[in-house]
C-alpha cells in the first residue's frame, strides 16, 4: 500500500485535497489492501453513526427543553408557549416513524456498506444513503435525516447534505432538492418516505456527470406546482412532519 | 433566530455528543443541563454569526473535563492527566481483537477521554480536523494523532479490518 494510514484515514474523513483523493481512488481500484483499509474505516464510521444517531432522534427531555422555554424572549419569534406542543407532536411522530422503520433503516445502511450497494459505485466509494424498497429508491440514513429535518434557511456550515428547494409537485407531494458529496437529486414525500425522483452523481462520483445546481433547479422547476417554499413555509412543513 | 430557539434545535445533537462523552444517559443529560445553564449565563460571549453548535460543544466538553478532574481528585475516576498518557490499547490487552464486536459503548468506554472526544467530534458529529482542533484548542496534529489511536483501538475491539 503506497499511502500511509494517516492519509487513508484523512481520505475517509474528507480531509484530502481533490488531487490526492483522486489518486487514492484510482489506487484503490488496483490495490485490494488499500480498498480493504478504506472499507474498514468506512465500516467503523458507519457503525459509530448508526450507534449514536438514534440518540439525536429521541425526544428531548422536558427538563432540558424547559430551561430554554423559560428564558426571556429578546426578539419576536413564534410564541414560546406554542412551541412545546408542536415539538412534542413532532417528536411523537418521529418516535412512531422510528418504531416502524428502525430495523429496516439501520439494516439498510449496514447492507449498503457491506455490499457496496450504492448506485453504480465501487464498494470503497462513499456509500450513498439510499436504499431500495419495493423497487423504489428511497433516502435513508443521513440523507433521510437531512430531508426530514434540515432547513435550507438554516444549514450547518459543514453539512454533508445541502438542501436546495422545497416545493409541492403535481401529485401534491412535498419534494425537496438536495446535493451531497456522492449524490444529488430530488426526493418526494411518499408514504412516509423520501422517494428519489431525480438522482445524479455528486461531486465525488466520477462515473456520473457532475450534478449542477442549475440542472437540479431546472428539474425542480419542471416538477413544481406554484412557487418554491420560502423559509417560513419550509419550516412550517418540516414541523408538520411533511404531512398534510 | 432567537438564541434559545437555535439552542433548542441543537439539543438532539448536543445530547448525542454528551452521551458519547459521559456514556451514561442520565449523566449525559445532567451534562447537557449544566451546559445549557452555562450558555444562558454567558450568552454575551457568543459572537453572533459564529457557529453556535461549536460554542455549545466547547462548553459541554469543558464542563465534562472539569467534572472528570473533580471526580479524579475525589478518587472516583483516574485523573484525566493519567488517562492522557495512556497509549491506545493499553488496558485492553486482555481483550481479544473483535471481542466487543457490536458493543460500541463498551469499546468507546475503553478509550481515554481525550481520544473519545475527538472520535465523537470527527467520526460522529462530522467535524473537520481543523474545526475540532479549534474547538478543543489543541494543534491539528494532536487531533489527528488522538483520532488515529482512538480508531485503532476501536477497530481492534470491534473487529473491523483495518
Amino acid at each position: 500500500m503506497s499511502f500511509d494510514p494517516a492519509t487513508v484515514a484523512a481520505f475517509v474523513d474528507g480531509e484530502l485535497d481533490d488531487l490526492t483523493a483522486r489518486r487514492i481512488e484510482r489506487e484503490a481500484e488496483k490495490d485490494p489492501d488499500l480498498a480493504a483499509a478504506i472499507a474498514g474505516h468506512r465500516a467503523l464510521k458507519a457503525k459509530l453513526a448508526a450507534h449514536y444517531a438514534p440518540i439525536a432522534d429521541e425526544a428531548v427531555p422536558e427538563r432540558l427543553r424547559s430551561l430554554l422555554a423559560r428564558a426571556p424572549a429578546i426578539d419576536t419569534g413564534p410564541p414560546v408557549g406554542a412551541s412545546p406542543t408542536i415539538d412534542k407532536s413532532l417528536a411523537e411522530r418521529r418516535e412512531a416513524k422510528r418504531a416502524r422503520f428502525a430495523p429496516l433503516h439501520w439494516g439498510a445502511i449496514a447492507a449498503s456498506l457491506a455490499l457496496g450497494l450504492t448506485i453504480g459505485l465501487k464498494p470503497w466509494m462513499p456509500a450513498a444513503d439510499v436504499t431500495s424498497i419495493d423497487r423504489t429508491l428511497v433516502a435513508s440514513g443521513s440523507l433521510a435525516e437531512a430531508l426530514d429535518a434540515q432547513l435550507a434557511s438554516n444549514q450547518p456550515a459543514g453539512a454533508d447534505v445541502r438542501i436546495g428547494l422545497s416545493f409541492r409537485d403535481r401529485q401534491g407531494r412535498y419534494c425537496r432538492s438536495f446535493e451531497s458529496g456522492d449524490l444529488s437529486g430530488i426526493g418526494c414525500r411518499d408514504d412516509g418516505r423520501w422517494a428519489l425522483q431525480r438522482t445524479m452523481g455528486g461531486q465525488t462520483a466520477r462515473d456520473y456527470r457532475q450534478a449542477s445546481s442549475g440542472e437540479l433547479a431546472a428539474s425542480a422547476a419542471a416538477m413544481m406546482v406554484g412557487d418554491p417554499f420560502d423559509a417560513a413555509a419550509e419550516r412550517d412543513a418540516r414541523d408538520r412532519g411533511w404531512a398534510d | 433566530m432567537r438564541f434559545e430557539e437555535e439552542l433548542v434545535e441543537l439539543l438532539p445533537r448536543l445530547r448525542r455528543f454528551a452521551r458519547g462523552l459521559a456514556r451514561d444517559a442520565a449523566d449525559a443529560d445532567d451534562l447537557c443541563q449544566a451546559a445549557i445553564e452555562r450558555a444562558l449565563k454567558s450568552r454575551d460571549q457568543w459572537q453572533d454569526g459564529t457557529r453556535l453548535d461549536s460554542w455549545m460543544y466547547r462548553i459541554t466538553r469543558n464542563l465534562w473535563i472539569d467534572e472528570r478532574r473533580a471526580a479524579g481528585r475525589r478518587g472516583i475516576h483516574a485523573p484525566i492527566d493519567e488517562a492522557a498518557t495512556k497509549v491506545a490499547g493499553e488496558g485492553t490487552a486482555e481483550v481479544e481483537a473483535g471481542a466487543l464486536r457490536g458493543d460500541v459503548d463498551g469499546a468507546m468506554a475503553r478509550l481515554p477521554d481525550e481520544q473519545r472526544e475527538v472520535v465523537m467530534l470527527v467520526l460522529v458529529e462530522g467535524y473537520a480536523y481543523r474545526e475540532a482542533a479549534d474547538l478543543l484548542e489543541v494543534p491539528i496534529g494532536t487531533v489527528t494523532s488522538r483520532l488515529a489511536r482512538g480508531r485503532e483501538t476501536l477497530m481492534h475491539l470491534l473487529g473491523e479490518a483495518a
